[in-house]
């Protein structure tokens, strides 16, 4: 379990980073390197070199840019769950991420790398769809902004193009009658789930008037149910109903710990599960 | 010191003097070493010379090699050389892992390298040796062989179809092993009972997951004829045998040194194929060679364990008295039976401790055992005992609720009476010194289990299903030579220790007893100082070396307190015996006048003493002060073996309090009590940690570990992230509590504590299920009990 031979890159500044990446197609950039340093020694993957991009400075802030909270690409999630902005103008990620892994890897992982890299199985990419979050990328052409919807299109498939880089990700602000709902069912603590479910609600009082639902775990990118959410708007919590629903619109795909009918199974119990949170 | 607990063992003399650590949780020395990283693990070894190994690993489960072609590997950066069984074989005879004791085995030969067939995924076929590992991995990318996959006996339940796979054609079939133990007549007992209950369990294979993988570093030096081997195995007098054997090497010249071991659970006291490639290797090469598993080559070829499906039968009479009881139990152990312990034994046990607590005068087991082409199946922690207590303990409870009785009182109607020992299990196993009713009544002590009910019937009402289980069992602990010795295994079943006081009035001990971890050295001091009469501090020990040890077993099947413990307090009593006769003649006074406290010989009777210090310089230094005709001997070596029985069983009583998530299917366990009779406890802080882990990997077994295979026989989650083990989230609340028989064969008394939680667990934690379960009808039989397999019995999906 050694990986085998590549270069070694530490850029010293983001064009650094983009130039080499522009020239060599099978370069990859490490930030934490929390998924990609097993996929090498396991050989799962041989770039010819390693963009290391964790010494660039300034590209872990967290700030407010106009209606938008900014995490710069490089924060860890230790840095984002300590954060004092993320803990007053978005706390549900502050939950989230106490459900990524552990500690040991929640300190090296970063949050442009769990975005960039965009496991079907994991919570940001979910999150930065439910929220309609921006992700900020940085080519050769300079920057550009990419709906998070727009940027999933397949398993590990990302609308990043080969000269960019993620350095970034806005999240719209919370509106004061908007919460973002997080839950999530697994094995073992801090595994990747079974199934995950998060839901951008606007509510007057404790009644949801607009809900946005968007899975996690559950097929090969985040998975918005729509259908399912008007459903729910209209008539309500229905086991059945809601589950026929999120049949038609997902396509489940089992894995080791849950078949594609567990999955949906658990999804159609993590709408009640997510929308309980709101009573409490 | 702290934590004194009441040493209930009157052959230990007094805890109320000086140095009396046997029974007290002083905290052990070796733990800090590892706290501040200065363990000697195998990869931290680097010897001149020294070249590493990779290995070409089947990718099928069953495959025909029709030719390796080796030329680009051999041409790659920093490579050595290329193996294929041709090359290691020239040095390397094969084994093959029967035994003779327990009827016929029937497993072919096996070799350290696949040659014409691969016969599971993971088996070495060819190695690469180069200056680093990872310059062997890439030549490893070079290797082209020509495979020809065959068809693959995956399934154990088909083994034995007429149209199933043969794996070994020349044995005619795929039956490794079988045996049927009948004790009195089951048949006609089941027609007088007034109720039978039946039911099936599966248990998926799982495997030990070390912390430290399997490794080893081989040094052959051709000057000396002499083979040094540093490996992280739990018997290093077997290896040394096994290594001379196969190798043909003077056994007296090969060395086998462990040092810092991390976990082993049983995993790492067979002989695997990659390292006696490794040291056949090094005899090749005259250079040291190194290979450490990786976390793949652990999950692929590190032994795996349970791969069992059983039935069972238990026929009562109205007042919940067990009349009879019937067990038929199938186990997949891969392609080859292990060596040199077979992977006959966790079959064997099911027979035997099945219904062991318990007085059942009709018993009949047939155990089955088939080869599969999966990775090779053998003994881990608490060898055969998750099956033989789930199948009687849920046996139990299903009777107890077709005849309404409560779970705890058809438990202590049917056990074998504390006071009726010696005694014999239903399969006719003696047993002696166990304390199923008291250890019962402790539990129930502990448990709670009206406040339970309580809770239970509360919890229904808001739609939670809570639910409980007790159960008991027996757990094979210090073996004797009727283990393994009898059937023509070289594996001692005696133990040795040797202690001397030196120069400098320091006391050293060596054992042949190994640490992996669990606090052996620490335990081995205590005994040691506690029964010499001097401080902790002043005694070192030595251990896993076979040049420097006592000859012995070393480390396995809850073995190391009972017998060896046993051979450190006879040595230490007679070195005392040897320090107070110099005393005696130094001082001249009467021996029996003199006694040893604090590393002083000191008058009873008050006065002036000796310091052993002072002693120890007489005799090494000024032997001339000494009386004429005294033995001058400082030094003291004594041995232990358990004789007439096969083993000193342990018991224990568990009890376990768990809630389901009707929605998602989860389990939680929310509180777990453990009662053991370990007879003496040197260290209670380690017996407990005994506990508490082994209560961890049965919960492992129960709810999360399984190695999944696919039809074709690849297995498919052979890394840690979906390999599932529990981990702190996943810990409950355990409580341990104790019930002390001192064992009749020894004068410590000390008998095994580290089965009993891997053992009993998976019992315990699915009858609670059970118990919550049968609230609505449903009911789980397969281990371990996933949320989905949860969800599926309650008719969710």
């Amino acid at each position: 379990m050694k990986a085998a031979d590549f270069s070694y890159h530490e850029a010293t500044n983001i064009q650094d980073a983009i130039n080499i990446k522009a020239k060599d197609e099978e370069a990859v950039i490490l930030a934490g390197g929390q998924s990609l340093l097993p996929a090498l020694n396991m050989r799962l993957s041989s770039p010819s070199c390693l963009i290391d991009i964790s010494k660039i400075s300034g590209l872990d802030d967290i700030k407010i840019d106009g209606d938008y909270l900014f995490i710069g690409a490089l924060a860890t999630h230790s840095h984002v769950m300590k954060n004092e902005l993320v803990l007053k103008r978005m706390p549900c990620l502050i939950d989230i991420l106490k459900m990524v892994a552990h500690p040991a890897i929640r300190n090296k992982g970063t949050h442009g790398g769990s975005i960039a890299y965009g496991d079907p199985a994991a919570e940001l990419p979910a999150l930065a769809v439910a929220t309609n979050a921006e992700i900020i990328v940085s080519g050769q052409n300079g920057d550009r902004s990419i709906h998070a919807k727009d940027f999933y299109l397949g398993l590990f498939e990302t609308a990043i193009n080969q000269d960019e880089i993620v350095i970034g990700i806005k999240y719209p602000l919370l509106k004061q009658e908007q919460a973002i709902l997080f839950e999530e069912v697994c094995r073992r603590h801090g595994d990747y789930a079974m199934a995950g479910l998060i839901a951008n609600v606007n509510k007057i009082g404790n009644k949801v008037n607009d809900l946005s639902l968007v899975y996690f775990a559950t097929g090969d990118k985040p998975d918005s149910a729509d259908k399912t959410a008007k459903l729910y708007l209209e008539n309500g919590y229905d086991y059945s109903n809601l589950k026929n629903s999120l049949n038609s619109e997902i396509d489940f795909a089992g894995d080791l710990n849950s078949s594609s009918e567990m999955k949906l199974h658990l999804a159609t119990i993590l709408i009640k599960k997510v929308l309980n949170k709101l009573e409490a | 010191m702290d934590d004194l607990k009441v040493n209930q063992n009157p052959k230990l003399g007094s805890i109320d003097r000086p140095n009396s650590y046997i029974g007290r949780s002083v905290p052990r020395q070796n733990a800090k070493k590892h706290l501040d990283g200065g363990g000697q693990f195998v990869d931290d070894l680097t010897l001149p010379r020294m070249v590493h190994v990779a290995f070409l690993r089947s990718p099928f489960a069953h495959a025909e090699i029709k030719s390796i072609d080796v030329k680009n590997a051999k041409q790659s950066d920093g490579v050595i050389d290329v193996f294929t069984a041709k090359e290691i074989d020239e040095v390397c005879k094969p084994w093959v892992g029967v035994l003779g004791h327990l009827g016929e085995m029937r497993s072919p030969e096996q070799s350290p390298l696949a040659k014409n067939i691969a016969r599971w995924q993971g088996e070495p076929v060819a190695v690469v040796i180069a200056n680093s590992r990872a310059q062997a991995e890439d030549a490893l990318e070079l290797i082209e062989v020509d495979w020809l996959e065959k068809d693959a006996q995956v399934d154990m339940e088909t083994a034995l179809d007429p149209n199933a796979v043969i794996i070994h054609p020349e044995l005619g079939n795929n039956l490794f092993w079988t045996r049927t133990v009948n004790q009195g007549d089951v048949d006609k007992a089941f027609k007088e009972a007034d109720a039978v209950v039946e039911t099936t369990l599966d248990f998926a294979r799982h495997t030990g997951v070390t912390l430290e993988s399997r490794g080893i570093v081989a040094d052959w030096n051709k000057a000396e004829n002499k083979m040094t081997i540093y490996h992280n195995g739990q018997a290093p007098h077997m290896m040394q045998h096994i290594i001379a054997k196969h190798l043909d090497l003077n056994e007296g010249l090969v060395r086998i040194i462990s040092r810092d071991v991390g976990g082993s659970f049983g995993i790492k006291v067979h002989v695997y194929p990659d390292e006696m490639a490794v040291t056949a290797i090094s005899k090749k090469l005259g250079r040291p060679v190194k290979f450490i598993a990786d976390r793949l080559e652990s999950f692929t070829t590190d032994i795996h364990a349970r791969c069992h499906k059983i039935s069972g039968k238990l026929g009562v009479d109205k007042n919940g008295k067990i009349l009879a009881m019937e067990i038929d139990d199938l186990s997949g152990i891969g392609p080859f039976s292990m060596y040199p312990r077979t992977s006959a034994i966790e079959t064997n046990q099911v027979l035997n401790l099945s219904g062991a607590p318990y007085v059942i005068p009709n018993y009949k087991a047939v155990g089955t055992v088939v080869f599969q082409n999966k990775t090779p199946m053998c003994q881990y922690r608490a060898v055969g005992h998750p099956i033989a207590v789930a199948i009687t303990e849920a046996l139990i409870d299903k009777a107890a609720y077709k005849i309404e009785m409560d779970l705890d009182k058809i438990r202590k109607i049917n056990f074998i009476p504390d006071n009726s020992y010696p005694n014999k299990s239903p399969s006719g196993v003696p047993l002696e010194d166990l304390s199923h009713q008291a250890s019962m009544d402790k539990l129930l002590e502990i448990m709670d289990i009206k406040e339970i009910e309580t809770k239970k019937k509360d919890d229904y009402e808001k739609g939670i299903l809570s639910g409980y289980g007790v159960i008991s069992m027996c757990e094979v602990t210090n073996p004797s030579p009727l283990f393994y010795g009898v059937g023509g295994a070289h594996i001692s079943s005696q133990d040795g220790a040797s202690i001397r006081l030196e120069g400098s009035g320091a006391i050293h001990l060596s054992s042949s007893i190994t640490e992996q971890g669990q606090g052996t050295e620490a335990i081995m001091k205590q005994i040691a100082a506690d029964q010499l009469g001097v401080k902790l501090e002043s005694v070192r020990v030595t251990l896993g070396d076979t040049d420097a040890t006592p000859y012995g077993g070393g480390t396995w099947a809850s073995r190391g307190a009972g017998i060896g413990g046993e051979a450190v307090l006879k040595a230490a009593r007679k070195l005392k015996d040897n320090i107070l006769n110099i005393a005696a003649a130094i001082m001249q006074t009467d021996k029996d006048s003199l006694d040893i406290e604090d590393n002083n010989v000191i008058r009873k009777n008050g006065g002036e003493g000796i310091s052993l210090q002072k002693l120890a310089e007489t005799v090494y230094y000024r032997g001339h002060e000494i009386p004429k005709g005294t033995n001058p001997e400082l030094l003291a070596t004594a041995s232990f073996l358990i004789e007439g029985i096969p083993f000193v069983f342990t018991n224990s009583a568990m009890g376990c309090q768990i809630s389901i998530d009707q929605d998602t299917g989860i389990i939680k366990i929310n509180k777990f009590w453990a009662v053991e009779d370990c007879g003496t406890q040197i260290n209670p802080k380690l017996v407990e940690e005994q506990i508490r882990g082994g209560v961890i990997q049965g919960i492992g077994g129960a709810l999360f570990e399984e190695c999944v295979y696919d039809d074709q026989g690849n297995m498919q989650n052979a890394t840690m992230a979906d390999y599932l083990v529990p981990m702190a989230y996943e810990m409950p609340d355990i409580i341990v509590d104790h019930v002390t028989t001192n064992s009749g064969r020894s004068i410590i008394g000390a008998k095994g504590a580290g089965e009993a939680g891997t053992g009993g667990a998976p019992a315990v934690i699915m009858n609670a299920i059970n118990n919550a379960l049968k609230q609505v009808g449903a009911e789980v039989i397969s281990q371990p009990i996933t949320p989905e397999k949860v969800l599926k019995a309650l008719g969710k999906i």
